[in-house]
């Protein structure tokens, strides 16, 4: 590998990296940065535009009708966004990665059992699966992961269970089956490794869609519940008045577009390198 | 007593029976070719032997014996326990028989890490000396690459390292040489026969070339359509063929001490597909003296030392 010069059009190219990586490090360090705290309210400072003043203090964004600063919120809500987003994929995709290797590598009436599972998830709506978990377990932060786990699995699960399927006839793993490597250490240590790009393509994609399904539950007031910011309550909220102050929809909406756009390239550039994985 | 002994073995797919009556045995240290042509069954003999056979077939009768273990029987447990300790094996890729992404020192030392023989640095260091000994030149730094950054004779070089590190007492070897240059192929074999006779390893090679039987077998046990048709020592067998097939088989080698006489000889036909087996012997239809008796099935007779299934042997004027 060797060290490329500098240039300027290079590093413009991987915006979509860029914006992803300062909103990752705006929500690591939201406590240092924000211009006020999200939940604090200031009655007399309800519903003003971007640039609005008030003793010495700018809310940039505005403020909502609360007379909370939507910067601080928009921040403060990149957290919940991205925490979200990652550890229900982290979660789907260790479940699917699993059951679609296993399917795939066992065959047999694990693979009957497993394949029909992962065909029943996937005729579920998603959406009606949600609103029927939250009903039972009550809305809030780990119940929307374990949520948005349960409805995407499946997605892991097919491509995993493909590529399994694809790499599992190959000599190298047969050869390492002839060197009494028990199936887990075969799934493990020889097809994993082999089978993980495709599935880091998809887990990119996936990791957009998390995030517009996490606003999309908190919109619907089946995410994380207020005060607690987040972008989908956030524009939720605003949505009463967004013929008179824009921003408190606007600027989450914006958010969310860049955020879920930025994954979405990222996961194209991936899928060129790696080659198929959707 | 024979380190491996198969009796009658039958493997078979649901509606189909692909090798019936493989009867054959190999003793502690001794090289033992099964030849026959592409589709006779020998592959999956060896696959069995492994308890590695495929999607939907199985074993449906005989006793694969390794000491005194059926392995047609053997549990799961039992057969991780012997597969890359006590029997190892050779596919006929090297490079796809190898973990792309995986580097040929880890693989190599897989059986010792596996089988919980040495700790994963220890088994590191003897994979080096192993790649040493198949005469990988400067193993410290080729074991650190992938298999993708070697030639393919380096490729099996590796995979004869990786399967005789762990000191096996029987070698599988599953056409080793057909994928390689034919000045590769002399190296490869000279190589394994100076490993295992050095540590006393059996080999069960399986081939179709008879070149490389004669390189290195003391032992042939020649098969086809799912069974074996002779068996005996290797110069038995080029000298003194019984079967027809035998006979032909090794006229078809051209020789480099006679002037050519024209074209060279094929067996004429194909191998029957296990679907189109007649009853009877299942050389009749391209064989040179069918009868009448080759309508029923031939058994195994001759001498305790060279056997063959044929009712008119070569040499037998009846």
């Amino acid at each position: 590998m060797t060290l490329k010069r500098f240039s300027l059009s290079g590093f413009l190219s991987l915006w979509p990296a860029w914006i992803l990586l300062s909103l990752v490090v705006a929500a690591l360090f939201a406590p240092a940065i924000v211009p006020f705290d999200p939940d604090r309210q200031n009655l007399l400072a309800r519903l003003k535009p971007p640039g609005f003043e008030s003793r010495g203090a700018a809310y940039f964004l505005g403020s909502d009708e609360l007379g909370r600063d939507v910067l601080s919120r928009l921040i403060y809500g990149a957290r919940i966004s991205l925490a979200v987003a990652a550890l229900s994929v982290i979660l789907s995709g260790a479940v699917g990665i699993l059951v679609g290797m296993a399917a795939g590598y066992l065959r047999g009436w694990s693979e009957t059992i497993l394949m029909r599972l992962v065909d029943i998830f996937l005729s579920i709506p998603a959406i009606l699966l949600a609103i029927i978990t939250v009903a039972v377990l009550g809305p809030g932060f780990i119940n929307v992961i374990l949520v948005l786990a349960l409805t995407r699995w499946p997605r892991y699960a097919r491509v995993a269970y493909g590529q399994t399927l694809a790499i599992a006839d190959r000599p190298f793993v047969q050869l390492a089956r002839a060197m009494g490597s028990s199936p887990w250490r075969v799934l493990a240590i020889h097809i994993l490794p082999n089978i993980i790009g495709p599935l880091m393509v998809v887990a990119t994609l996936e990791f957009g869609l998390m995030v517009l399904f996490e606003a999309g539950l908190s919109f619907l007031g089946l995410g994380v519940q207020p005060p607690t910011a987040s972008w989908g309550s956030m524009m939720s909220s605003g949505r009463n008045y967004i013929a008179t102050a824009w921003w408190i929809t606007m600027f989450p909406g914006i958010a969310l577009f860049l955020l879920v756009l930025s994954a979405n390239l990222i996961g194209d550039r991936f899928s060129d390198h790696i080659g198929d994985g959707k | 007593m024979s380190l491996l002994t198969i009796q009658d073995l039958a493997i078979r797919t649901n509606d189909l029976s692909l090798v019936d009556g493989v009867t054959l045995d190999v003793q502690k240290g001794e090289v033992v070719a099964l030849v026959g042509e592409s589709g006779s069954g020998k592959s999956l003999t060896a696959m069995s032997v492994m308890g590695l056979l495929g999607d939907g077939l199985f074993v449906d009768g005989g006793t694969i014996k390794f000491d005194d273990t059926d392995l047609t029987q053997a549990s799961s447990t039992t057969l991780n326990r012997l597969r890359g300790n006590e029997i190892a094996m050779i596919f006929q890729e090297p490079v796809s028989s190898l973990n792309p992404l995986l580097s040929v020192g880890a693989q190599v030392a897989e059986s010792l890490v596996v089988h919980g023989r040495a700790s994963p640095a220890q088994a590191y260091t003897k994979a080096i000396e192993m790649l040493r000994q198949v005469g990988i030149p400067e193993p410290e730094s080729r074991a650190r690459q992938l298999p993708s950054e070697l030639s393919g004779g380096m490729c099996q070089r590796v995979m004869i390292a990786a399967a005789l590190i762990s000191n096996p007492r029987l070698l599988i070897a599953d056409e080793p040489t057909t994928a390689l240059d034919v000045t590769i192929q002399a190296q490869i074999l000279d190589l394994m026969k100076d490993l295992t006779a050095r540590s006393d390893t059996a080999i069960l090679l399986i081939t179709h070339d008879m070149g490389v039987v004669a390189e290195l077998a003391d032992r042939v046990c020649v098969m086809y359509g799912g069974s074996v048709v002779e068996q005996g020592p290797v110069d038995d067998i080029f000298e003194a063929p019984h079967h027809p097939y035998t006979q032909m088989l090794l006229k078809t080698l051209p020789r480099l001490d006679e002037p050519p006489k024209g074209a060279l000889f094929a067996i004429p036909g194909n191998v029957p597909s296990p679907k189109d087996w007649p009853n009877g012997c299942r050389f009749q239809s391209r064989c040179d003296r069918p009868s009448d008796r080759c309508q029923t099935r031939p058994l195994l007779q001759g001498s305790e030392t060279h056997r063959f299934a044929c009712f008119h042997p070569v040499g037998d004027a009846s």
